[in-house]
C-alpha cells in the first residue's frame, strides 16, 4: 500500500470512535445557558423541549431532524453542553427554560445529565431522550426517566446494507469481541436470526494484545463471510490497529469488514470495506417521533419503554478493496452513500 | 442538513427542477441519474418534507413529486407520469409471513412525503382504520422497521416492493389495497417551467422506469 500503516493512522480519530467529537470550545460553569439554536412556531406553543449537545456536525444534524419535526409546534431550545462536567450548565438551563422533554446528545452530555439528576435534590424531572451515546442498547444509564435511540447500527441493518452491495453471499458473519461486550454482541445475533444470519463470535481478553487480535482474525476469517468490527475504544487503539488489525485483515483469505466509523474506510489502507453510520438527520427525525409520543402521553415516560434501535443508516465505501478483493453487484454503488476510491 | 447534493440550485440560465420522490436507489444516485437525462437542467433531489419546503422556498423552475404533494402545497400538475395509461398505481401493505389486514393493523410504516398529520390521513385514507404511524424517508427505511419489528406492516408502492424485500431473508407478504394512488406529476412554477418539461417528456425509459412511469401526458 501506498501509505504506511503508521501514517494511515495519523489520519483516522482514535477517540470515541463511536460517539460525536466535541469541539474544544470553552465551557460555561454556571452562568446563563448558552443557546446554540432556537425555534419557535408560528402560533401558541404546546411546550418547550430542551436539547443538551455539544456543536459537532453531527448534533447539528440530529438538531435539523428534531427541528423540522417539532418547530410547528414546540419552542425549542439548544444549548451548549461541553464534557461531562458540565452539570451546571444543564442545572441552569433546567432552570430556565423548565423544559417539557429534554434531549441529551453524547456520552459526556447524559454524564454531566446524571450528575445534574443526582444533585438536584428533586425526584422527578421531565422525561429525557437520549441520542448519540455508546452502548446505550440494553440498559439505560442510571438516569432517572429516560428512554432513548442507540447509537450503534444492529448488526441485521448492517448485513442487508452489505447484501445489497457485494454479490457474495452474508451468511455468517465474525465478530471479535471482548468480554465486557459480550451481552451486546448476542442481543445482536438474536435479532440478526431473524434474517438468517449466523454470528460467529471470537471472544478475546479484556486487555487484548496485537498478538492476540491476529490470533483471533486467523481463527475467524475461515469460517465467515464478513467481520463486524465493534466501535471498541479498547479494541481499536492505534497499537492494535498497526500491530494486529491491519496484518491480521491483510492476510488471506480476505474478507468484508464492516466498520462503524467513515474515517475507518481508507483506500489507502485496508481496514474498513464499507463503514456503516447513523443517518443522524434521520436520527433526529426518530427522537422527534418519541417526543410526540411523550406529548401524547401528556410527557409520562410509559414504563418500560424501550430503548429503540436506529432505524436509517448511511453507507460508505472502499471501492478499491472491494475491487480488489469482492465482486460488487450490477447496481451496488447506486445503494452507497459515498465511495472512497 | 440536505441529504447529499440536495442544495438548490442556483444562478445561471439553466431552469431549475426540484424532485421530492422516493426511489430505491440512493438520493446521490437519483439525482445523478436525473441530471445525467436532463441535460440544461439544474436538478435538485430532496428526499425530506423539510427539504422539500426549504426547496420551493428557492423558487425552483418546476417540481417533479406526488400529485398529492402537489395538492397539499396548493400547486398543479402540467405533466401527469402514466403507467400503461393510468394515472394512479396499486399500494399494497406487506407484513411477515402473513398478509396484514388493514382494518386491524396496529403499526405500519410509510415513507412521509406530507409530514406527521398529513402522512397518518393518508394511511387513513389508504386503509380505512387509523394505525400508529411510523414515517421514515428513504424506500430502504422500509425493511428495517420489519426487520427491528418497530411496525406490524409497512405501506408502499406496489412497484417497490421486490426491492425492499430483495436483501431479506424475510418473507414479506402483500396485500394489494382497492385505493390507488397517483403517480409522479410536474407541476411547472417558473419561466423556465416550460423547458423542464418538455425535457422531463424525453426522459429515457430506465430512468422513467425508477419513477414508475412508462409515458406522461
Amino acid at each position: 500500500m501506498a501509505l504506511s500503516r503508521r501514517r494511515f493512522l495519523l489520519t483516522v480519530p482514535l477517540t470515541g470512535l463511536g460517539a460525536a467529537c466535541s469541539s474544544a470550545l470553552p465551557r460555561l460553569h454556571g452562568g446563563a445557558p448558552l443557546e446554540i439554536a432556537t425555534s419557535k412556531p408560528a402560533g401558541p406553543a404546546k411546550g418547550t423541549i430542551l436539547v443538551a449537545m455539544p456543536e459537532t456536525v453531527q448534533t447539528r444534524e440530529v438538531w435539523t431532524g428534531l427541528r423540522d419535526e417539532l418547530a410547528r409546534d414546540y419552542d425549542l431550545v439548544a444549548v451548549r453542553v461541553e464534557g461531562r462536567e458540565a452539570a451546571a450548565d444543564i442545572a441552569a438551563a433546567m432552570a430556565r427554560y423548565r423544559p417539557n422533554g429534554v434531549v441529551l446528545m453524547n456520552n459526556p452530555t447524559v454524564a454531566a445529565y446524571r450528575a445534574y439528576q443526582q444533585q438536584s435534590g428533586q425526584e422527578r424531572f421531565p422525561p429525557a431522550v437520549v441520542v448519540m451515546t455508546s452502548f446505550f442498547d440494553g440498559h439505560l444509564p442510571q438516569l432517572v426517566t429516560a428512554t432513548g435511540i442507540s447509537y450503534e447500527i444492529p448488526l441485521i441493518t448492517v448485513v442487508t446494507n452489505l447484501r445489497k452491495v457485494i454479490s457474495s453471499p452474508v451468511e455468517k458473519v465474525g465478530v471479535v469481541v471482548r468480554p465486557s461486550l459480550r451481552g451486546f454482541v448476542q442481543r445482536q445475533a438474536a435479532l440478526a436470526a431473524r434474517e438468517q444470519v449466523q454470528v460467529i463470535e471470537q471472544p478475546v481478553s479484556a486487555s487484548p494484545n496485537s498478538s492476540e487480535i491476529k490470533w483471533a482474525l486467523r481463527r475467524l476469517k475461515h469460517h465467515i463471510d464478513a467481520l463486524w468490527i465493534l466501535n471498541d475504544d479498547r479494541l481499536l487503539t492505534p497499537r492494535l490497529i498497526v500491530d494486529g488489525w491491519l496484518p491480521g485483515l491483510n492476510e488471506r483469505p480476505y474478507c468484508a469488514t464492516i466498520v462503524g466509523a467513515a474515517a475507518l474506510v481508507s483506500p489507502q489502507q485496508s481496514f474498513g470495506t464499507f463503514a456503516v453510520l447513523p443517518d443522524h438527520t434521520a436520527l433526529g427525525v426518530q427522537a422527534a417521533g418519541i417526543l410526540f409520543d411523550l406529548a401524547d402521553n401528556n410527557w409520562a415516560l410509559p414504563a418500560g419503554a424501550p430503548v429503540q434501535l436506529p432505524v436509517s443508516t448511511t453507507t460508505t465505501v472502499d471501492l478499491v478493496q472491494v475491487r480488489e478483493r469482492f465482486t460488487l453487484r450490477a447496481d451496488g454503488l447506486q445503494h452507497v452513500d459515498r465511495i472512497v476510491e | 442538513m440536505n441529504e447529499a447534493g440536495s442544495e438548490p440550485a442556483t444562478g445561471g440560465a439553466e431552469p431549475k427542477l426540484l424532485v421530492f420522490l422516493h426511489t430505491p436507489l440512493k438520493q446521490r444516485a437519483f439525482q445523478g441519474q436525473l441530471q445525467a437525462a436532463l441535460p440544461g437542467v439544474a436538478v435538485s433531489a430532496v428526499g425530506r418534507p423539510a427539504d422539500f419546503e426549504r426547496g420551493l422556498e428557492d423558487h425552483p423552475d418546476a417540481v417533479l413529486t406526488l400529485p398529492m404533494v402537489l395538492a397539499a402545497h396548493h400547486l398543479t400538475a402540467t405533466l401527469q407520469g402514466l403507467h400503461r395509461g393510468a394515472a394512479e398505481e396499486a399500494y399494497v401493505l406487506a407484513g411477515v409471513d402473513a398478509a396484514p389486514d388493514p382494518a386491524r393493523v396496529a403499526t405500519v410504516g410509510v415513507i412521509d412525503v406530507l409530514g406527521r398529520e398529513g402522512m397518518s390521513a393518508f394511511v387513513t385514507s389508504l386503509l380505512g382504520a387509523h394505525p400508529k404511524v411510523e414515517r421514515v424517508t428513504k424506500v430502504e427505511d422500509l425493511l428495517p422497521l420489519l426487520q427491528l419489528q418497530r411496525v406490524e406492516a409497512i405501506l408502499l408502492p406496489a412497484r417497490l416492493l421486490e426491492e425492499v424485500a430483495a436483501p431479506s431473508r424475510l418473507s414479506l407478504v402483500p396485500r394489494v389495497l382497492a385505493a390507488k394512488v397517483g403517480l409522479p406529476a410536474v407541476a411547472s412554477l417558473g419561466s423556465g417551467g416550460g423547458r423542464v418539461v418538455q425535457g422531463v417528456r424525453r426522459l429515457p425509459p430506465a430512468v422513467t422506469r425508477e419513477l414508475g412511469v412508462t409515458e406522461w401526458r
